[in-house]
């Protein structure tokens, strides 16, 4: 039953009363979103776009002319600018913020739901423009909706800055709008964020829809863009250009929809509402808390919860929540290498992440100290950086991706090497004896097996990659 | 019912099998045979590694970062001289190129390009697999895929339990650490895990050889040579995407170009006898402008060229049918057109190296799309 607090959360730290009832522990995170427990500083998207990712773009094209001789120059000169708009400081920041809020935070059960929609909507890792959009997104589109509707919610990404600009919506212009009849060569409509919205963000490909379901789907879309001028590129504000918009009727799943603006959020409350999307978004909530083959049984609460409160977040959580704790004991679910790492954390009790002064004594225009830039490097190293998606699907929920000689390799290291995380104070049997308490069912056999270590940090390697941790 | 030769030959060595307990003649004993795929991430500029000779007009366009000193490769094709250990091998026979070619798209994004050179699919994002590994999959090549790589490359996604290799700069726990942790594995009937565990032992993980490009591929070649060992390697070289400085000899362009001919070189000396069972080639997800840009670099363009080493080379031979450079020969009047789906050039090889039938590939890994079979031009059957 323990391991219920690491299915649904982190474990419970060292220090932290083992609640008495598991479940009512979780529901009661679910209804408010607290405001972040980071203390340090938390630069606001609109600051990270328009100021840094604005310079880095712009000066980047007069570096590359300024140095277009010398391949060495060039380099320096894209590292001196890389440092004036700490590029290799925010994603390190954001990193800290993100695990603070899975570590010591009150509700890390909501932490964790925050991250399952941060992958479902994932932002594709792409140049230097993840560095400054997706902790701002994961902030403030994704973690403010965690109390409101589905339907809000996809609204908000999909036409957030960073998704349009992950899923090249910028480039998607109606080839009769008034600027495609003028430019008909370089006009013509990108289907990417069309289809994702379908395929990965709301009814799944489960639903049958049709290529012309995507292409007119595209045509609703055309117009929403990122902002543009020549002097700031593509980094002002989200807007609805329509010129750009594809004039005329368009039709999907057989249903009509005007023109204009409101195109996008009428066919979103359509697609929220198709009983193929209740049913994705309960198959992965389960894949992602109770196992890769979700049965019609785990999934049927959420998706009643899902239909009877019009996809109310808070209610989709507390039925997901209710089928892990229900089915905690059939299923334990191998962890993701992040996961894994936090949970490590936690139990340790690691110096983790920086600390808000450490991270607040960098100032934009240097170059980032090791603290500084430690949770970026770390969670790379590991083979699990949240914020580097490949592909918009994410990180994949599937046990089998995760299973490799060199992630396995990097939990045994990682065990070990995280060891200078440690307090000295807590280098000792009794420490590890507590918190093995706290987190398993049979401590007793966890016992047996670490007093085969010799020194306090065999017992870390040998508990964090005990099959039992591995699972939760 | 049709039966082509290929599928001929693979009933014949069944048969074969069947009989080889009474001496008569076997293929059984035929080698492993290998296919290593490099990927060249950010637009691998086929014009520069490969130029064509005596084009006025492409020298005049490409004043800054002409080639002044270059290996010849036929009357109609020069080489990049960075590409030396290519060039050695194209002296053996056991190097060609092929020219004007891409995978099918057509748009400017890397992240497009690069999604769609692995999937092997005709639009960015759709597909969740990579086309080799789904000929893998075809071929029940699982657990015979190595990526050299930390995280799984799409490429070779789509069949089960890939092997990879990436070293971390730290050591293993204690052997006697690692045997009480997979005894625990295996009271737990961890059976993934504990397979895991047990190729993680059987490296030597004393020394730290660093992640280079051309430390990686020794090791990836030690690993296909063994004829247990895996059947499939993957790569990847960065950077190609020079907006600026691209250079000529010298120069942003010429750095990765000899990355690339230094995992060659390593490959072919850590194969050893097993190189001439072995296919090398280069992925990229488009080539670059003919024209030079105000930063002497070049911009992200269309056409390029697959560079292909390895003993399952026919023999040496710039393949392809040459588009022409002039204005109204280019893609959108500004790119090297494609006259060859770089996807048909795969799927040859996979049909090669996996001895599958190339219908097959075409229909179970690329989708039914119109490719052409070239295994018999470009490869020893």
């Amino acid at each position: 039953m323990k391991n219920f607090f690491r299915k649904v959360a982190f474990g419970i730290g060292p220090n932290e009363e083992v609640p008495s009832d598991p479940l009512a522990w979780a529901l009661n995170q679910l209804d408010d979103v607290p405001d972040l427990t980071w203390k340090g500083r938390i630069p606001s998207g609109k600051e990270m776009i328009e100021k840094y990712a604005r310079k880095n773009e712009i000066e980047l094209k007069k570096v590359r002319k300024k140095y277009k001789d010398d391949k060495k120059l060039l380099k320096i000169g894209i590292e001196r600018l890389n440092n004036e708009t700490g590029l290799h400081f925010w994603p390190s920041l954001e990193l800290s913020i993100r695990h603070t809020e899975a570590m010591y935070s009150n509700s890390p059960v909501l932490a964790k739901l925050w991250f399952f929609w941060s992958n479902h909507f994932a932002i594709v890792d792409g140049g230097f423009r993840t560095a400054f959009y997706t902790g701002p997104y994961e902030r403030e589109i994704i973690r403010p909706n965690l109390n409101q509707t589905f339907e809000k919610l996809v609204y908000d990404a999909t036409t957030s800055p960073a998704m349009i600009s992950s899923l090249d919506n910028s480039e998607n212009i109606g080839p009769k709008s008034k600027i495609g009849k003028k430019n008909k060569k370089s006009s013509s409509i990108n289907e990417n964020h069309a289809r994702e919205l379908l395929e990965l963000h709301t009814v799944s490909p489960a639903a049958g829809y049709t290529q012309e379901d995507i292409t007119q789907l595209a045509y609703i879309m055309t117009g929403w863009m990122n902002g543009y001028s020549k002097s700031t590129g593509d980094t002002l504000p989200v807007e609805f250009n329509k010129d750009r918009h594809q004039p005329g009727k368009k039709t999907i799943f057989g249903k009509t929809y005007k023109s204009g603006k409101k195109g996008l959020a009428n066919v979103i409350k359509d697609l929220v509402n198709h009983p193929n999307c209740r049913d994705f978004i309960a198959t992965k909530l389960c894949r992602y808390l109770i196992t890769d083959n979700p049965t019609e049984e785990m999934k049927r609460p959420i998706i009643k919860a899902f239909k009877d409160s019009d996809g109310f977040l808070p209610e989709i959580h507390k039925a997901a929540i209710r089928v892990a704790f229900e089915y905690n004991d059939q299923y334990q679910k191998f962890q993701k290498p992040e996961n894994w790492f936090l949970q490590m954390a936690k139990l340790a009790d690691f110096s983790w992440p920086s600390s808000p002064t450490i991270m607040d004594l960098y100032e934009v225009g240097n170059k980032p100290q090791l603290a500084h830039t430690q949770p970026h490097g770390k969670l790379w190293s590991l083979g699990h950086n949240p914020y580097g998606s490949k592909q918009p699907n994410g990180f994949s929920d599937f046990e089998v991706d995760w299973i490799s000689p060199e992630l396995l390799i990097r939990r045994l290291v990682f065990a070990k090497d995280c060891f200078e995380l440690t307090k000295s104070k807590n280098n000792n049997f009794k420490f590890y004896k507590n918190i093995v308490k706290k987190n398993f069912d049979n401590p007793e056999r966890i016992f047996k097996y670490l007093e085969k270590a010799n020194k306090p940090y065999e017992i870390q390697i040998l508990l964090f990659n005990h099959p039992e941790f591995l699972r939760a | 019912m049709k039966i082509n030769r290929r599928d001929f030959l693979k009933t014949t060595a069944a048969t074969s099998l069947f009989f080889a307990g009474f001496g008569l003649p076997s293929f059984a004993s035929q080698n492993k045979k290998n296919l290593v795929v490099i990927m060249l991430e950010g637009g691998m500029d086929g014009l520069c590694a490969v130029p064509i000779r005596g084009d006025k007009n492409f020298k005049k366009l490409r004043s800054k970062i002409n080639l002044k000193k270059t290996l010849k490769l036929t009357s109609d094709f020069d080489l990049h001289p960075a590409l030396e250990n290519f060039k050695a091998c194209w002296d053996q026979n056991a190097a060609s190129v092929f020219h004007a070619t891409s995978i099918p798209y057509k748009g400017r994004s890397h992240f497009e390009g690069q999604d769609m050179m692995m999937s092997g699919g005709t639009v960015p994002y759709q597909e969740k697999t990579g086309w080799l590994g789904r000929g893998m999959n075809l071929a029940g090549l699982k657990g015979n895929g190595l990526a050299m790589s930390l995280p799984m490359p799409l490429l070779i996604r789509g069949v089960p339990l890939n092997n990879n290799y990436f070293p971390i700069r730290s050591s293993l726990p204690q052997k006697r650490l690692l045997n009480i942790i997979e005894e625990e594995f295996n009271q737990y009937s961890e059976k993934d895990l504990s397979e895991t565990l047990s190729i993680i032992r059987n490296r030597d993980l004393n020394y730290f050889p660093g992640t280079n490009a051309s430390t990686l591929a020794l090791e990836a070649g030690k690993l296909l040579s063994d004829p247990n060992g895996p059947r499939v390697a993957v790569f990847k070289v960065e950077n190609f995407d020079t907006h600026a400085a691209q250079g000529g000899e010298n120069g942003a362009h010429a750095d990765c170009l000899k990355e690339y001919d230094q995992i060659l070189k390593a490959l072919k000396a850590s194969l050893g006898s097993t190189f001439k069972d072995t296919l090398i080639l280069t992925l990229t997800e488009f080539g670059r402008t003919i024209k030079q840009n105000g930063g002497n670099g070049t911009e992200h363009g269309y056409g390029t060229a697959v560079l292909m080493a390895g003993g399952l080379i026919k023999k040496s031979k710039v393949h392809g049918d040459w588009p022409g450079l002039k204005n109204k020969e280019l893609f959108q009047g500004r790119d090297l057109n494609a006259t060859m789906d770089a996807r048909s050039i795969y799927a040859s090889a996979m049909s090669t190296v996996f001895d599958l039938d190339f219908k097959r590939i075409q229909k179970d890994v690329f989708f039914g799309d119109k490719l052409e079979n070239l295994s018999d031009k470009l490869f020893k059957a």
